[in-house]
């Protein structure tokens, strides 16, 4: 059991001697939007202080005073997350990185961008467009920061066709826990070098160390692309077809999945009907929104012919174009803004990020409605068909909190261990935090879950990084 | 059986575009070329007409060679034809010499019962095009068009409901009618693949000022267009308004007051 200090007075003055005033808050100070993340279900802890760090000399000198003190650090980017990840839940400070958001270079000829941990994924994703390239990690949360996308090893839309987040990290500058700064990676794309510390940094939800520095691998921007939607009867249509147009040899850049009624959210929402709800006289019970991306309009013609006869034969109403800019910001304005018009229409909120085999989709969805309906809470969902990554959102206007969070616990249980027959993952890219450590441990066995301990404890021995979260218990 | 014609207009996409702050006109360079966004809603409007009522929907736009992507668009969203109304001489025309223009050459190509036009394009926003080819057409006009109610064949009339500055009213008209509609019920559809292929196939039908009979060129382009434009300049942005929230409606009325009573 760790046994952690409070920051006493004296040591809140040494934390703002490091960053300034201007940069510090403590006490009654510390706003309240630090106290917890997108999904507050999972309660709010407020810091003691908060650091809003610039440079990662101050990140070394805040973590080599708080170990010297044994305080818990919990780092915290855009604070967009949904499992608690970035919320202090033992006290002490939170580091914040938003303020470390430069670009800080381009290499052209190595195809690689450095840049700090605190930049928003929108406006890597735009600046590195504008320099005729393409970041091609695309996760629905745009104002989510890199460092917090690389922490989650955060997925996105585009993941069918290009990887994940993982994918693109060539080498990072972290800090330990000792407030020493280590260097991994280099910026190379391939290694045979010994055990990978990047890549067990990918993805540790600033459990082991704090990023302050990336290098992240870009490709050429995709000459052309076009998005297709295609409208089916109900949801497990839908998916049916999924398998089909990944064997058609399209390369598709997504395929996502969404149900009419968050469709239908969202157009309320936004203002702007996009998808149609009416297609040759059919109502359209569910989408799937296909990405396809090539080299000239005659290469996208033949790749969207191939497309329309695949869905046609799985029962597609109709294929639609969506081939001018406007209607493609339109219709993925529209596809971004789902959680956002969840979080606006509900009370009570908690979610489920799991993956399942493509295959397994249409099941694990019915299975989850049916055991949704058992519980009264009702169940909103859209993802990543291409991926099996489904985001379920589990929602209530009635329920009382902690009758919800009873029923909700019980849902879980069985959506979970639905989830491990089909033998999926916990998360695809929101990642464990505090909220799904237990589902974790039941997902990779006690053995795995142990190790996973073992090794939190060689990086952090005094248990103050971020402490209680993924396989860290107190 | 109906005779539309809908009016549209190729224009840079203005959320991107920047302007030169020294020189205070736009920078169109690498700016991507969009079917002005009020003209789809025209053009959904003489789709949706034409699927009820039967009939054809052409397009007809005046603009560079690179236009013709904004009438594919068109052909895509349910116009049967398309015209390119291009030539050297037609450049730098207001508002007055591109109405002259793309009325004159429409009626080479018959007599339309019902015109639907853009509101204003997203660059010059004038607005002015609409009401100069009503006139130019002899047509009765009806802007603002919420929603058209019903048509009359016979009587060679329509019934449409209008949106107001205070309300709403119902109004009929005869043809030939010009009609500028509101995004409520006219937002664009989607094309399918068979449409969208079949658009990117078509045939264009092409003027240039020499193909157009009769035109009189000191009415189109420079010579066509009194319009002066001595100086453009980006909008003078006023200071960003100030959020109250002291907690309490009380409270964040007396702060109000005191702030007001700083000022007065």
């Amino acid at each position: 059991m760790a046994s952690y200090n409070k920051l006493t007075p004296e040591l809140a003055r040494q934390l703002e001697g490091i960053v300034g005033a201007s940069r510090f808050q403590y006490g009654e100070a510390v706003k309240e939007e630090y106290g917890h993340d997108e999904m507050p279900i999972y309660g709010k802890y407020l810091p003691e202080a908060v650091c809003l760090a610039e440079s990662t000399e101050e990140v070394s000198a805040i973590m080599r005073l708080c170990s010297e003190h044994c305080v818990p650090v919990t780092v915290r980017g855009a604070g967009t997350g949904l499992v608690g990840g970035c919320v202090p839940v033992h006290g002490g400070i939170v580091l914040s990185t938003a303020r470390m958001n430069k670009i800080l270079s381009y290499d052209m000829k190595n195809l690689v961008v450095h840049t700090q941990p605190g930049v928003l994924l929108c406006d890597l994703a735009a600046d590195a467009l504008a320099h005729g390239l393409m970041y091609p990690p695309d996760p629905g949360e745009k104002t989510a920061t890199v460092g917090g996308n690389v922490s989650t090893n955060a997925g996105g839309m585009r993941a069918v066709k290009y990887g994940v987040t993982r994918d693109y990290v060539l080498a990072m500058t972290v800090v330990l826990p000792s407030g020493e700064v280590l260097k991994l990676g280099k910026t190379v794309c391939k290694t045979s070098s010994g055990y990978s510390l990047l890549h067990l940094m990918i993805g540790s939800e600033g459990t082991l160390g704090i990023i302050t520095e990336l290098t992240l691998k870009l490709i050429p921007k995709p000459i052309r692309d076009v998005s297709l939607i295609l409208p089916f009867e109900d949801i497990a249509t839908a998916i049916a077809s999924v398998p089909s147009i990944k064997l058609a040899n399209l390369d598709p850049q997504s395929i996502e999945f969404m149900e009419r009624d968050i469709v239908d959210s969202s157009a309320a929402f936004t203002g702007n009907p996009v998808f149609p709800t009416v297609v040759n006289g059919r109502a359209a019970g569910a989408y799937i929104l296909v990405t396809l991306v090539g080299d000239s309009e005659e290469e996208l013609t033949l790749k969207m012919d191939r497309l329309g006869e695949v869905a046609a034969e799985a029962g597609a109403f109709d294929t639609l174009v969506v081939w001018t800019d406007n209607l493609k910001k339109d219709v993925w304005a529209a596809r971004s803004a789902f959680l956002t018009v969840i979080e606006a229409e509900t009370k009570l909120l908690d979610e489920m990020d799991v993956v399942v085999p493509v295959d397994k989709i249409a099941d694990f969805l019915v299975y989850t409605h049916e055991e949704a309906d058992k519980q009264g809470v009702y169940v909103r969902s859209f993802g990543h068909a291409g991926d099996g990554n489904l985001h379920i959102y589990c929602c209530s206007n009635e329920l009382e909190e902690d009758e919800f969070k009873r029923r909700v616990k019980l849902l879980m249980d069985a959506c979970y261990a639905k989830c491990a027959a089909f033998e999926g993952q916990v998360s695809g890219e929101h990642s464990i935090g505090h909220a799904k450590k237990e589902y974790l441990r039941q997902s990779v066995g006690d053995t795995a879950y142990g190790i996973m301990g073992a090794i939190k404890q060689v990086f952090d021995p005094q248990g103050i990084l971020n402490p209680g979260k993924v396989c860290h218990d107190l | 059986m109906l005779n539309i014609l809908v009016c549209v207009k190729q224009v840079p996409d203005v959320n991107l575009v920047k302007i030169d702050p020294e020189t205070g006109s736009l920078i169109r360079a690498g700016v991507p070329a969009i079917l002005n966004p009020h003209d789809e809603n025209a053009l959904e409007a003489a789709v949706q007409m034409k699927e009820r009522y039967g009939g054809s929907v052409t397009c007809i736009t005046m603009g560079p060679d690179q236009a013709a992507e904004a009438l594919r668009e068109c052909l895509a969203a349910g116009a049967d034809r398309a015209v390119l109304l291009s030539d050297r001489a037609f450049a730098n025309a207001d508002t007055l010499a591109t109405s002259y223009v793309i009325a004159t050459a429409a009626k080479l190509l018959g007599s339309f019962d019902l015109i639907f036009c853009g509101k204003e394009s997203l660059d010059g926003a004038t607005g002015q095009m609409a009401s100069q080819l009503a006139e130019r057409f002899d047509a009765s006009q009806l802007s603002c068009v919420l929603e058209i109610l019903s048509l009359d064949e016979k009587s060679r009339t329509l019934t449409a409901k209008r949106e107001l500055e205070n309300g709403m009213e119902t109004a009929c008209a005869a043809w030939p009618c010009l009609m500028t509609v509101e995004k409520t019920n006219y937002r664009a559809r989607i094309p399918n693949l068979k449409s969208w292929k079949a658009s990117r196939k078509a045939e264009l039908l092409s003027f240039n000022s020499r193909s157009i009979p009769g035109l009189d060129p000191e009415q189109i382009g420079d010579p066509g267009s009194p319009t002066k434009v001595p100086r453009t300049y980006p909008p003078v942005v006023g200071e960003r308004g100030q959020m109250l929230d002291e907690g309490s409606v009380d409270r964040t009325v007396d702060k109000l007051l005191g702030l007001l009573a700083d000022v007065l």
